[in-house]
């Protein structure tokens, strides 16, 4: 990824927004990329993405050049993201919360059904958060370790542990699933569906 | 080589992170040999190829729209250049219903009788970021109010001796009417399923004017092995008359309107996105029971609700335009000092419970008031109080000690004006304007006798250089500014950003001196002098969400106090020691604070540690321990 000219920084941090706007161009397709991944839906994707870019012109003139500018961005889509995720966990909960009863079983199925995803979406969207986020920072980003340890503020030996992690599950899953039918919800092994959501939506 | 070396380092490799070297070859000799390891390291191929091969193409431009977003003014609906998020696109192209939404919408529309604006067609919501902003914007622009709310609290014993059923569910409608400035009636009644009328609670608040009431009914129900109730029901009715304009002894919970108390030096709260509630698109924001405090006791004032701990995660839907709050839930924290405090006030409930809920389910803003909105509620007083105000006109020469400011800030006018007289205690000159639901208010006496500041500022101040007006004193929630002089003293109060009051009070053409040495507040110094009372003194220098710190130094004894939103905030006391004094609380626990150990009393709320040779206490009421121990870390040495 090639690196941002700092006078570009530095007159966006000033507030020039036509400076901005081509940094917003340099870089819109990897933070979309990630996101799209990271949230599994393309609408989404776009709107952190466009929040990624409000919060980061923002925040420019706390930019320090300690790290390069991508990694520092992708620091502030990364969280712009994780709210993401929490904000549609508490919209389901509090939708729950305001839905009689009856209706609520019935309406959260609806909004998925008839979805069809691509298998490493569905593969992706049941990965925990953390592992999910790194293997993006990684594979789709192509972030070295030491980069993405940074943008997600935890060791380098996490990264690497976690992208093991999350390549084993995936791996699992595949092979779990040949053979499997996918719509039967349990695949037989241990990182089945609902026991990796569960824990997914702890951590948020 | 075992088969999950191999693998992790095939992972390593892959991401070129493996260090070559005779591991490497080691590695090739397994994979030659191994099945189930040669598998994975072809998974690892196939997932990259799927997740590099799907992420190409068709990223949307950006540019345009974050680029009109900025420009735009933050929350101008009417923007012309405005640029519809993909979210609202995509409703409109009706590729996907909205269910969160509509399920609202449904349950806010159908109570009302009415129909709901679906979100298709409105200019983006702002940023939750914004939220903080807009609210002290949004308090100029309210003139009236008028809603009906719908209220569940589940899970708790009730409070004052009336305990209920463990775990029952009550629900209860309110009715609010707001006029601009102060005028506020809230009506709350009990509608719990399938309870007798006879057994239902209720309360009443109203204020205007001069005039406050609150009427509660409430039935006392004795839980076993509890003595009985003297009567069936409770009913009392209170009126103070000669209130002050703003008085915050017979207060106007207006948080209601406009949570200005709740986004006072409040951080960017976390986003929730938008929905609709009442026919309002709302933007939402994650928050705690603690910052949001005036506005949850503000329902409290006319009926007790239930007991929420100051941790509790709170969701806070505002409309998107006039800021007023529409939807609230509290759901209970998930945290041992949490769990210890339920017990303790016989609440059952798990973490991530909902406890409360408040809903709207119609609400009209700006569209005036019905007639009698504000007639007192029936019944002959049980107590009341004359606190003791009478109206005089502005231009009276018994208001002379309250000088005018020579500029206000735009478009506030006059209000109420006047004198109080308090048994025993000095003539006070009190006037005030107003700008919507904003409001500022100056009262000055000259009969201060001393000892502290004049304004009830507590115990917490800051002093603040006003330049040409000499110094005043800031209270740590920067809603109280308080001026000594040598004829009389004086605080100007508020709910505008602590800028607006210090300018105010920079505007009353008079000269605040420091206070005498014998006054409690001549302990108060800047952060500089602290630092050379106790050398390596810790401090918050970046402390998102509070306001400076009212910095005391008694002694060697060093305290910095910061508030935050709402009921927020948080002590940090340092002093020489060796060691920490002996536990009082009796419920200490061990834990590592900045890499060491101390200890925390959830009784208390207070973290404890040694650092250099200071003995440091982190002291709230309203912060979890988690939040405390984030803080700490966060401290720096001055």
């Amino acid at each position: 990824m090639q690196e941002t000219d700092p006078t570009l920084i530095r007159a966006a941090a000033a507030g020039d927004l036509d400076a901005f706007e081509q940094i917003v161009r340099a870089h819109q397709q990897h933070v979309w990329r990630f996101l799209r991944r990271l949230l599994g839906d393309d609408a989404a994707a776009e709107d952190v993405a466009q929040e990624t870019f409000l919060r980061a012109f923002r925040r420019l003139p706390t930019f320090t050049f300690q790290a390069t500018f991508s990694t520092w961005l992708f620091q502030v889509a990364r969280n712009a993201g994780i709210d993401e995720l929490r904000a549609r966990r508490r919209r389901e909960h509090l939708a729950d919360a305001l839905r009689p009863a009856a209706a609520a079983s019935a309406s959260r199925g609806a909004g998925q059904a008839g979805e069809a995803r691509v298998e490493i979406d569905a593969a992706l969207a049941g990965l925990p958060v953390d592992l999910r986020e790194t293997l993006l920072l990684v594979e789709v980003l192509g972030l070295r370790y030491a980069e993405a340890a940074t943008v997600l503020g935890v060791p380098i030996g996490t990264v690497k542990s976690r992208m093991f992690a999350a390549r084993a599950q995936l791996a699992r899953w595949a092979r779990a699933d040949d053979g499997d039918d996918r719509g039967a919800g349990g695949r037989g092994d241990q990182g089945d569906d609902p026991a990796t959501h569960g824990e997914a939506g702890r951590e948020l | 080589m075992s088969c999950d070396d191999v693998q992790l380092a095939v992972s390593l490799r892959a991401d070129g992170e493996l260090p070559t070297g005779p591991a490497t070859e080691a590695l090739d000799e397994h994979l030659a040999t191994c099945a189930v390891c040669r598998d994975f390291a072809g998974d690892v191929q196939r997932i990259r190829s799927q997740l590099r091969v799907e992420a190409v193409d068709h990223a949307p431009d950006l540019g345009p729209a974050v680029i009109t977003r900025l420009r735009a003014p933050a929350g101008d609906a009417t923007h012309p250049g405005r640029i519809a998020l993909a979210r609202e696109r995509r409703v409109r192209a009706g590729r996907r219903r909205p269910t969160v939404a509509a399920a609202i919408a449904l349950v806010a529309g159908a109570a009302a009788g009415g129909t709901f604006v679906g979100i298709g067609t409105e200019p983006p919501s702002p940023a939750a970021a914004d939220v903080p902003d807009l609210v002290m914007d949004a308090q100029h622009d309210v003139t009236t109010l008028e809603s009906r709310l719908r209220i569940t609290e589940a899970g708790a014993t009730g409070a004052g001796g009336a305990a209920e059923q463990a775990g029952e569910a009550r629900t209860f409608a309110a009715d609010l009417s707001y006029r601009a400035p102060e005028s506020l009636a809230l009506h709350i009644r009990e509608t719990t399923p399938g309870r007798p009328d006879a057994e239902r609670d209720a309360g009443d608040l109203v204020v205007d004017g001069d005039t406050w009431w609150q009427r509660r009914s409430r039935r006392c129900r004795p839980a076993a092995g509890l003595v009985r109730c003297p009567d069936d029901a409770v009913t009392w009715v209170r009126s103070v008359t000669g209130r002050e304009p703003f008085s915050s002894a017979a207060p106007t919970p207006l948080d209601l309107v406009i949570p200005v108390g709740s986004f006072t030096l409040a951080a960017e709260p976390a986003a929730l996105g938008t929905t609709t509630v009442a026919g309002h698109r709302t933007v939402g924001v994650a928050v705690t029971a603690a910052q949001v405090s005036p506005l949850i006791e503000g329902l409290s004032s006319a009926l007790d609700l239930r007991p929420v701990h100051p941790t509790d995660e709170v969701e806070l839907w505002l409309d998107d335009r006039h800021l007023v709050p529409l939807a609230l839930v509290v759901r209970a924290a998930d945290s041992a000092e949490r769990q210890h405090w339920a017990r303790s006030v016989g609440a059952i409930e798990s973490a991530g419970d909902t406890i409360l809920t408040v809903t709207t389910t119609t609400a009209r803003v700006n569209e005036g008031v019905g007639p009698g909105a504000f007639e007192p509620p029936p019944g002959e007083p049980s107590s009341s109080l004359d606190a003791g105000f009478r109206d005089v006109p502005a231009g009276d020469a018994a208001l002379a000690a309250a000088p005018v400011p020579a500029k206000l800030p735009d478009d506030f006018r006059a209000h109420r004006s006047g004198t109080v007289v308090t048994p025993g205690g000095p003539t006070v000159a009190v006037r005030s304007w107003s700008d919507g639901r904003a409001w500022l208010t100056v009262r000055a006496t000259a009969g201060w006798p001393g000892g502290r500041l004049f304004g009830e500022l507590g115990p917490d101040v800051r002093p603040v250089d006003l330049g040409a007006a000499g110094t005043g004193y800031a209270s740590d929630d920067a809603r109280r500014l308080a001026l000594h002089t040598a004829d009389a003293d004086l605080v100007v109060s508020g709910s505008v950003p602590a800028d607006r009051l210090e300018a105010v009070a920079a505007d009353l053409g008079i000269v605040g001196l420091t206070v005498p040495p014998s006054w409690d507040e001549a302990a108060t110094a800047g952060l500089d002098e602290a630092a050379r009372a106790l050398p390596g003194l810790l401090v918050a220098a970046t402390l998102d969400g509070f306001g400076p710190p009212s910095v005391r130094v008694d002694g060697a004894i060093v305290t910095q106090s910061h508030a935050g939103a709402g009921r927020r905030g948080l002590t940090i006391t340092q002093r020489v020691a060796p060691a920490l004094s002996p536990p009082s609380a009796g419920d200490e626990a061990g834990v590592t604070v900045r890499g060491t150990a101390g200890r925390y009393s959830r009784q208390r709320g207070e973290l404890e540690w040694t650092e250099g040779d200071l003995a440091v206490s982190l002291r709230s009421d309203s912060l979890g321990l988690a939040e405390l121990l984030a803080i700490a870390d966060d401290l720096e040495r001055r």
